[in-house]
């Protein structure tokens, strides 16, 4: 189990920063990504795995029109 | 059409282009109104000039850059409004403000700073 | 097109000479009040207090419009005043979105002071004719044309009676007729209505601006609460200003290099990220069509759901396939956001201009979901359609898309039939149907009239003539304070409940857009987190109104450095800008806390303006329950995992067994409730009393106890 913008969220072995936003239909384009509160920039989605107990926020930057 | 041209391995940072620019333009010698800058960076001396390569055309919302007949892009202070949407739209980052314009400046290749060049490292090449 | 023909019908009823004038740091020092009943035109004053209590554009606005109206006075009668106006920053021509007009008037759908903003170049060119904004009070007897000639210091009350109708046609014949030759139309722009405003309640006006590249005029929309309506009530045909010569120092600013610098720093930035952002370069305000949909936050069937199967057939990659334009433009100099829009030669297919081809101002995301997806309407063509046919008619696209949602809703559930229609098939999806309506507008016709009077006056007369169940209604029809929601998805969000709810004007998105910081990000959890955000950022957003500024430059795009600060969702840099041009402007030095001090003052004195009206107490603060959750079956049935989940995890209800009108029931009882607690939180943070009325105390600390507001406070507290 990890936290997903303090809510639980399942984990499983190998889980990476990509696929945690395809999992969630993350499509959103400007996303602040943190793990145990350490900035991922997008080239790393894909290389960046997700450790169990691990306290992830994805911040979505929108604030509509 | 004439472009400037950069060498930048050749330059040596003497800024004499800058006070040609300036003294031709502004009547002064004042390397914040040069329409060539020279950056001293670590990795080396690194020369800004306009390529005229005409991107900032296409953002000027009133028309007031145009390429002349000789290929030059050139700004009509008169129809310009003074946004500087071309200042920050630059891929050189070529095109210069300065307080005390309410219009931005940029090269024309008139080839002034070229002559006072000591080293070749700039130049006026017909493209 | 026979402009001299249309011009020798013109009969000069009032003409004004003034002298130039000068702008000081922002300030023309001066407004132009004009009433139509009696052609007076005279200059104002702007005093010291003005300045340092309401800045500018809407705060100006509301001022005025405080001063000209009585707690009875109506819409339609003649001392109420279409204020409009600029800001002090308003017409810099260096940071981006800088041009917006302010249009405050009391609203046909709501009663209230309305706000409205608005592109286009008027604003900013009545600011160099040489005023702060302009009063327009009165009824004329015959429809009316003010120009003001901003070079040569003259304004002209003309009677106009062959002009055309619709903003397309007669804005064009305007900029000709008062343009000396094609070299000065970049230098007119027209304030127009339309057919559809003189039935309609949702009227809007249109501003142009000329846009040099197209050799043609562009529309922009002062959309919300139905001010178009007042114009043609006042027999306003158009406004025109004329001023050649705009430059980059006109504002006469106290330090133009710091505005220069701040704003090619944002010009850098958009260059550099935008294509990675928000691509309003390329797409506008569309780009978030489908990130809606896949967020489930894209009203579909009057709210019914967020999402649905055909969006992808209304996707911004579609709408970008039909923008024909080959260079991004805004709707003020210096814009290089530019979020406008426009599909050139788009041909029309229904209603009087069948046939030509137009320019479509347009797509924006809220047409292509309020027109579009809400109405169950996945053809872009008909969704461009109507977008184009709103604005020249000069029908809001967000009221308009909303009601006929309701309508439709109405419809499908037997409230309405095609006996009360006249024959309008009106079930979610048909387009064919909302075109027919929108030209019923226009002309004034048929069942069109009705639903023109927006969603408060249909669930009365719905319920009046057709024995509808007003219970039902108040629960689907998505209005609030008489205006219709703007086109999201709040059910989820708590959050952005109170942002539509917890408003001055109604439930429009422009005081606060939390759904992802809420219901994404979770990143204000308690009530306090929700009420301080919905302290901060309605303030923070009303700053924008006050100056003359477009919100977009402010978090449509986002500096690279942005995710290492403390707050990225205020977009700490950006800020700072604001801060800096403000006082690069004004030579005043304020920082980023009585930046939201200035806008308190106004959201404040705009509450209370509520309040001497006889609203803006708790009561007109509750929102439908369409608005907060499942209100039928099929909705609940929807998304049935989501619910049931939440009634076991945060109601502590046991789903298991229960029939799905039970639960339904739970899940209402429970979001009523914390829509209440949230209220109380968001009372408290801004200092009000449990019943929404600013205290005393509170309107002392932040400098708005001026003697008239305290006046009506003490009746209520």
């Amino acid at each position: 189990m990890i936290k997903l913008n303090n809510r639980d969220f399942e984990w499983e072995e190998g889980l990476t920063v990509q696929e945690l936003l395809n999992k969630k239909s993350y499509t959103y384009p400007k996303l602040i990504i943190k793990i145990n509160n350490v900035l991922v920039s997008s080239e790393e989605y894909v290389s960046t795995i997700i450790r169990d107990g691990d306290d992830v926020k994805v911040i979505h930057l929108l604030a509509g029109g | 059409m004439k472009v400037l041209k950069r060498k930048p391995e050749l330059c040596i940072a003497c800024h004499a282009c800058e006070s040609a620019c300036s003294n031709t333009w502004f009547k002064e010698d004042n390397i914040e109104k040069s329409c060539i800058k020279i950056k001293e960076e670590e990795k080396g001396n690194v020369i800004v000039s306009c390529t005229q390569c005409g991107e900032c055309i296409s953002v000027c919302q009133v028309e007031a850059i145009t390429r002349d007949k000789n290929g030059i892009v050139r700004i009509n202070k008169k129809a310009c409004v003074g946004c500087f949407m071309c200042v920050g739209f630059c891929p050189e980052l070529a095109m210069f403000m300065n307080d005390e314009y309410i219009e931005p400046f940029k090269c024309v290749s008139c080839g002034q700073c070229v002559k006072q060049c000591p080293t070749g490292a700039i130049y006026i090449e017909e493209v | 097109m026979n402009i001299e023909k249309l011009k020798s019908a013109h009969k000069l009823l009032s003409e004004y000479k003034y002298e130039l004038g000068k702008l000081e740091k922002g300030y023309t020092n001066r407004t132009l009040y004009i009433n139509v009943s009696d052609n007076t035109i005279k200059e104002k004053s702007v005093t010291q207090l003005m300045k340092d209590k309401f800045i500018g554009g809407k705060g100006f606005g509301l001022y005025y419009l405080w001063n000209a109206v009585t707690p009875e006075t109506k819409w339609n009668d003649p001392e109420n005043e279409i204020v409009i106006g600029s800001g002090p920053i308003g017409g810099i021509t260096q940071y981006p979105g800088a041009g917006k007009s302010l249009v405050c008037s009391l609203s046909p759908l709501t009663g209230m002071p309305m706000d409205s903003n608005v592109g286009g170049y008027f604003g900013p060119l009545l600011k160099f004719s040489g005023f702060d904004a302009l009063e327009l009070q009165g009824k004329a007897d015959k429809d009316v044309i003010i120009f003001i000639d901003g070079n040569k210091g003259t304004i002209t009350i003309e009677e106009a009676p062959e002009e055309a109708a619709d903003s397309h046609v007669l804005g064009e014949q305007l900029t000709e007729m008062y343009a000396e030759n094609e070299e000065d139309k970049r230098n007119i722009s027209v304030v127009s209505a339309g057919s559809a405003a003189n039935h309609a309640y949702m009227g809007l006006l249109n501003f142009t601006f000329y846009d040099v590249r197209r050799k043609q005029i562009r529309l922009k929309q002062a959309g919300r609460g139905g001010i178009g309506t007042v114009f043609r009530d006042k027999h306003i045909k158009a406004l025109v200003v004329r001023f050649a010569g705009v430059k980059g120092n006109l504002n006469n600013p106290d330090d133009q290099g710091k505005i220069n610098r701040t704003g090619i720093k944002l010009h850098k930035e958009i260059h550099d990220y935008d294509a990675q952002q928000c691509k309003m370069r390329q797409v506008g305000t569309a780009n978030i069509i489908e990130v809606m949909d896949q967020y489930d936050l894209l009203p579909t069937h009057n709210y019914k759901f967020g999402s649905h199967l055909d969006t992808f057939k209304i996707s911004s990659k579609v709408f970008t396939g039909m923008i024909t334009q080959n260079t991004p433009d805004g709707c003020w100099y210096g814009c290089s956001l530019s979020c406008a829009k426009a599909v050139d030669h788009f041909e029309l297919k229904t209603g009087p201009y069948k046939g030509q081809k137009v320019i479509v101002d347009g797509p924006e995301y809220e047409n292509a979901a309020g027109l579009g997806s809400n109405c169950g309407i996945f053809d872009p063509h008909a969704v461009l359609e109507l977008n184009f046919y709103c604005d020249t008619y000069a029908i809001d696209t967000i009221s308009y898309g909303t009601t006929t949602a309701f309508v439709m809703e109405c419809y499908e559930n037997g409230i309405i039939n095609k006996e009360i229609t006249g024959g309008l098939e009106l079930h979610f999806g048909n387009a064919d149907a909302s075109l027919e309506m929108l030209h019923q507008m226009s002309r004034g016709e048929g069942f069109g009239r009705l639903v023109g009077l927006g969603i408060r006056n249909l669930k009365r007369i719905f319920a009046e003539q057709y024995g509808a169940d007003p219970v039902f209604l108040n629960d689907i029809g998505m209005e609030q304070k008489g205006l219709e929601f703007s086109e999201y998805m709040p059910k989820e969000s708590l959050a952005q409940q109170g942002g539509y709810g917890l408003t001055n004007k109604g439930p429009q998105h422009d005081e606060a857009w939390l759904i992802f910081m809420d219901m994404v990000n979770n990143q204000i959890p308690t009530f306090e987190d929700k009420a301080e955000a919905l302290h901060y950022f309605p303030m923070f957003r009303t700053w924008f109104g006050l100056n003359g500024l477009c919100k977009l430059p402010w978090n449509d795009i986002v500096p690279a450095g942005n995710k290492h600060t403390d707050e990225p969702a205020k977009i700490p840099e950006h800020v700072q800008n604001y801060v800096d041009i403000f006082n690069g402007v004004t030579g005043n030095n304020i920082d980023k806390e009585q930046l939201i001090v200035q806008s308190e003052r106004v959201y404040n004195f705009q509450r209370i303006f509520n309040i001497r009206m006889g609203f803006g107490k708790r009561i007109h603060d509750a929102i439908p329950y369409r608005a907060m959750g499942p209100v039928t079956v099929e909705e609940y049935l929807s998304r049935a995992e989501r619910y049931d989940g939440q009634l076991k995890e945060l109601v502590g209800f046991n789903p298991e067994g229960k029939t799905t009108e039970e639960k339904i029931a739970a899940m209402r009882a429970y979001r009523e409730d914390q829509y209440q607690k949230l209220t109380d939180a968001v009372y408290k943070r801004r200092g009000w009393t449990m019943d929404g009325v600013p205290t005393i105390e509170h309107l002392k600390s932040i400098g708005m106890d001026l003697p008239e507001v305290l006046e009506v406070v003490k009746k209520h507290l």
